[in-house]
């Protein structure tokens, strides 16, 4: 390889193979620096996941088995996939649309209010696990000092059937941390919408509607899309959250999972929650996949 | 040389070399990591030596204010001069029982644990055969025989509200007051804290049920759920401090920590056993970590907590007390099971022990109890296995 490098520094020709080499070998050098990135991703990600991948397929006494699979869709383990992605759907839907809603009312603002609200809303996107959870305890729980100060102002807001303790009070709860982050990640793509566009399609004969629809919509889906998808699975995997404020009141993947492989009651049963997990990973991979699929046909179009 | 002296030093030797007999041998060949009994070690008083010279144990999932731990691990440190290493104090058996998987040959692996009985069958293999003295103390049903776990304590369900609700809760079947709206919870998910699992058993017993039949306590779940008095947050002193909740069910032996930690935050916290239900819990388990990192404070550990001596806490404990020889200072500290009395918690050889400590008087003890049931770990699986499909639906 040194020999190739020298016949490089030698003659160097632009253009033709030693340089092509070379440049493939600048290419190799410029990752030495995410070296650590991938050694991160390694032990934390690829490592863990191929061992709950071999896990899933044993049973206890180590023998290869599909019994945890056939688990998995059974009983309250198979209702939590209904319950989880719904929940996940409607969460993501609701932070996508405000989100979305508030990032366009922000980018027709000034400069100094938009870094404002950036750095406000990489803060709230980032609140999460159990501190959320005692914030909105404190502040909308029975006792909570909002839910006092509105029944002071004659609104009971547990007069009728709301509970924080509920899938709409959990989709309520994230929604504190999922409409900022889509605010956060959706802004940057309002902003590469040019004025000189909706001045085009004005001079082209294009309405408000037109160019929502043909200009707009086209150009935004695939990054309205993919924040959305984030979204899902932010909250498809959320569980400290979820965790204080239900006591397994409310059947989702990681909790269950969170009993099996954890806890004071629930024992010998590890590889039934390798076994969710790794169908969590599936259900995170159709997600993928299907906006792979999505981002592709938009292109085509194109 | 006089013929006084001469007996005087030939019993001397006798001594020193019968001394050196039953020591040495045992000190230069024991193995503190296979070492099954003190006796193993030549008697208390090296073990004591042994554990000394390792002058650390590694705990885990052991909170000082969980059954009076605290107090057992000062009289470990100012009696024999061990460090306490606590790792993850909050922890579940899961965890321990992982930590000792994954720690394999660190130094911070654990020494001992303090598992729930359903986890013994998992852990078994990766524990030390060891009995302590009082082994004979501990009832059989709660001991495996080879001695490599032992039931330390139990609890049973207790009551515990904010003084400021009113009416004062006495009763489990009496929490569908509507004056309880949003104020009730326990000890968070009944498939995952065993202090959940009884608390519903408590429920189930007050509401016609038995150890056996725990549906009648889901219903009254359901219906306290459904009227908003159940509040599904885990019952901790975070959620009490965000008012969350103001009637919960907990282990009688961590009342004591949840009135000192109300106090705190300026809240008075009472505590009594319902009078419809009382109901323990299967004990907790001790036990060795067969590879522990300090095999021999390990074993102190264990003869410590379950000693049955009513003796001083590390506080009164004098200079000249501390000068003592090993197992004369072991007589007399407080021993773990009156420990686990001062706590609240009922230890496994109250039955045995002739010189117990008065519990704690913060919980009230109403007269007319009723008698106290305990659901076998069978019956808890049984009920775990129900409350898989029923909890989430309640």
């Amino acid at each position: 390889m040194s020999q190739t490098i020298t016949k490089r520094t030698d003659a160097p020709k632009p253009g033709v193979g030693p340089l092509h080499f070379a440049n493939r070998l600048g290419s190799l050098k410029s990752l030495i620096p995410l070296l650590p990135f991938f050694a991160f991703i390694a032990y934390f990600l690829v490592f863990p996941l191929t061992f709950i991948f071999r896990d899933a397929f044993l049973s206890n006494d180590g023998k290869f088995t599909f019994e945890n699979f056939a688990q998995c869709f059974q009983g309250v383990y198979g209702h939590s996939f209904y319950v989880s992605i719904r929940l996940s759907i409607i969460s993501a839907a609701i932070g996508a649309v405000a989100g979305a809603l508030i990032a366009s009312a922000i980018v027709k603002t000034g400069t100094r209010s938009r870094r404002a609200v950036a750095a406000t809303a990489s803060v709230l996107a980032n609140t999460g696990g159990v501190p959320l959870a005692f914030m909105f305890l404190a502040g909308f729980g029975t006792e909570g000092l909002v839910t006092k100060a509105l029944k002071a102002l004659g609104w009971n807001i547990y007069g009728g059937s709301f509970t924080l303790f509920s899938a709409s009070g959990i989709i309520l709860v994230y929604s504190f941390f999922q409409i900022p982050l889509m605010v956060l990640i959706y802004s940057p793509a309002l902003e590469n919408v040019k004025p000189e566009w909706r001045e085009a399609s004005d001079s082209l004969g294009g309405n408000r509607l037109t160019y929502f629809l043909r200009i707009t919509v086209p150009l935004l889906f695939p990054a309205f899309l993919s924040t959305a998808l984030l979204l899902f699975a932010n909250s498809f995997s959320a569980y400290a959250t979820a965790r204080a404020m239900t006591s397994g009141t409310l059947p989702l993947m990681p909790l269950l999972i969170g009993n099996l492989v954890d806890g004071n009651v629930i024992a010998n049963q590890e590889h039934l929650g390798h076994a969710m997990a790794v169908c969590m990973v599936g259900v995170s991979i159709i997600v993928m996949s299907i906006y792979l699929l999505v981002l592709k046909f938009s292109k085509v179009k194109r | 040389m006089s013929k006084k002296l001469k007996v005087v030093s030939a019993a001397a030797g006798i001594v020193l070399a019968t001394t050196a007999l039953a020591v040495l041998p045992a000190t230069a060949a024991v193995n503190a990591s296979t070492a099954s009994s003190a006796a193993s070690f030549g008697g208390l008083d090296n073990l004591i030596k042994a554990a000394k010279k390792e002058g650390a144990l590694n705990l885990i999932a052991t909170p000082r204010d969980w059954a009076n731990y605290g107090d057992a691990m000062d009289i470990m440190t100012k009696a024999f001069g061990i460090k306490i290493n606590s790792d993850n104090p909050d922890g579940s058996s899961a965890q321990e029982i992982a930590a000792i998987r994954t720690t394999k040959n660190m130094d911070k692996m654990p020494d001992v644990v303090d598992i729930g009985l359903s986890h013994v069958a998992e852990g078994a293999g990766l524990f030390a055969n060891y009995r302590v003295q009082t082994w004979n103390s501990i009832p059989k049903a709660w001991k495996s025989p080879v001695g490599n776990w032992y039931g330390g304590y139990t609890g049973s369900i207790a009551l515990c509200y904010d003084s400021s609700v009113t009416p004062a809760p006495t009763s489990i079947a009496g929490l569908d007051n509507p004056a309880y709206k949003g104020m009730f919870a326990i000890q968070g998910d009944p498939t995952a804290a065993q202090q959940a699992l009884i608390s519903v058993f408590a429920v189930a017993v007050a509401k016609g049920g038995s150890v056996k039949n725990i549906q009648p306590g889901i219903d009254f779940f359901h219906k306290l759920k459904a009227s908003g008095i159940f509040v599904p947050v885990t019952a901790n002193a975070t959620a009490f401090a965000s008012g969350s909740f103001k009637i919960d069910l907990t282990w009688d032996y961590n009342v004591t920590g949840f009135i000192a930690q109300a106090k705190t935050i300026g809240k008075t916290v009472k505590c009594t056993y319902p009078k419809d239900a009382l109901v323990a819990g299967t004990p907790y388990v001790l036990a060795i970590n067969k590879t522990a990192p300090h095999p021999a404070a390990a074993r102190l550990w264990e003869e410590l907590m379950f000693s049955m001596k009513n003796g001083k806490l590390a506080a009164d404990l004098t200079a000249a007390d501390l000068a003592l020889p090993g197992s004369q200072l072991f007589s007399l500290v407080m021993g773990g099971q009156n420990v686990y009395i001062s706590g609240g918690a009922s230890p496994i050889t109250v039955a045995s022990m002739t010189d117990k400590v008065s519990p704690p008087t913060a919980l009230i003890v109403p007269t007319g109890l009723p008698q106290s049931v305990l659901p076998s770990l069978a019956q808890q699986t049984v009920a775990t296995n129900i409350l898989k499909t029923a909890w989430p639906k309640i």
